[in-house]
């Protein structure tokens, strides 16, 4: 189950951050995503892969921690997407059609003329097609 | 998932707000005008720029952004690419168009309104006139193009050289 996704600006402000638990943890899951964006920073500056997969968007799973995963993706732009999950195994595939509809509707979301660049996404629209995405992750549908 | 849009649509659409910002809104202020215009640009270039990126490996360099500029972005919005890319390795970079879209339909009249007095000056003026307003539709895609690559994290200065119609020069400046 995905706990929390982060949109984040180049200048690592906060675009759009959203937890889906019942619990009362959205502090800590915050955190968790303040502390990806260090680990983001360092794969993008030293990255030790070569060939195709050299500045590939999908950043892949940034670091385990007890109870959850966190994978990231950078688009070329510089805004980063930030997923929290608490599967244990999860699916590489699975993961990427996550980011790849999360994109789709972030640039719509951007594409607003009512949004100002910079400012955080306050689309009820993007709200509504994200918590889709978020409760179709991992069902297998492919969209 | 591709959308579809009208071409003259877009061509006249693009005309009317050149001419709504020339000749109503600032009249008086050309310079004013074209900062708007360049503006509006400017945001449809960040929102564009965004959209065409999707699934794209990360650009490493300036070049390959600009290059980006001049294949897949040209041909999304002129379905060619640009035709000429020169560069000095400093920063700038020269984008030539020898066919411009929203060029195509400007033509400047070789004969002079009144031509009973003092043919000079007048045919000077006229084409002073229509150089001044070819180049106000350019703001329009220097904007787009200003836009296109702040938003890839390259901010520039664009301005546009009108050679012979309906060719045309983008010159970007980086600025470091």
């Amino acid at each position: 189950m995905i706990v929390c996704v982060a949109v984040v600006g180049h200048q690592n402000n906060p675009l759009y951050l959203q937890s889906f638990t019942e619990a009362d943890d959205a502090l800590k899951l915050h955190h968790i995503v303040h502390c990806s964006l260090d680990v983001i920073d360092e794969r993008v500056n030293n990255p030790k892969k070569t060939g195709p997969t050299l500045n590939e968007t999908f950043l892949g799973l940034l670091y385990p921690t007890e109870n959850y995963k966190v994978y990231g993706y950078l688009t070329n732009t510089k805004v980063k997407f930030i997923l929290v999950t608490t599967d244990l195994d999860v699916r590489d595939a699975d993961v990427r059609n996550f980011f790849r509809r999360f994109h789709l509707a972030y640039v719509d979301a951007v594409s607003n003329p009512f949004h100002v660049p910079g400012k955080k996404i306050t689309s009820r629209t993007f709200a509504d097609r994200v918590s889709d995405i978020v409760r179709t992750f991992g069902l297998g549908t492919a969209v | 998932m591709g959308r579809e849009v009208s071409e003259s649509c877009v061509d006249s659409l693009v005309i009317e707000m050149v001419s709504a910002y020339c000749n109503r809104f600032y009249a008086t202020k050309p310079e004013l005008a074209a900062r708007r215009i360049e503006a509006i640009g400017y945001l449809v270039g960040h929102q564009l720029s965004e959209r065409y990126t999707i699934e794209r490996p990360r650009f490493s360099d300036h070049l390959e952004a600009i290059k980006f500029i001049c294949k897949d972005f040209w041909s999304e919005l002129f379905k060619k690419q640009i035709d000429n890319l020169k560069t000095n390795h400093r920063g700038t970079f020269v984008l030539q168009d020898n066919r411009f879209r929203w060029l195509t339909h400007v033509s400047i009249d070789p004969s002079p309104a009144n031509t009973d007095i003092s043919e000079e000056p007048s045919l000077a003026t006229a084409e002073g006139k229509a150089a001044q307003a070819t180049s106000m539709h350019l703001y329009f895609p220097c904007g787009i193009i200003r836009g296109a690559l702040s938003n890839l994290g390259i901010p520039c200065a664009v301005s546009a050289e009108i050679s012979n119609l309906p060719a045309c020069s983008f010159v970007v400046r980086i600025k470091a």
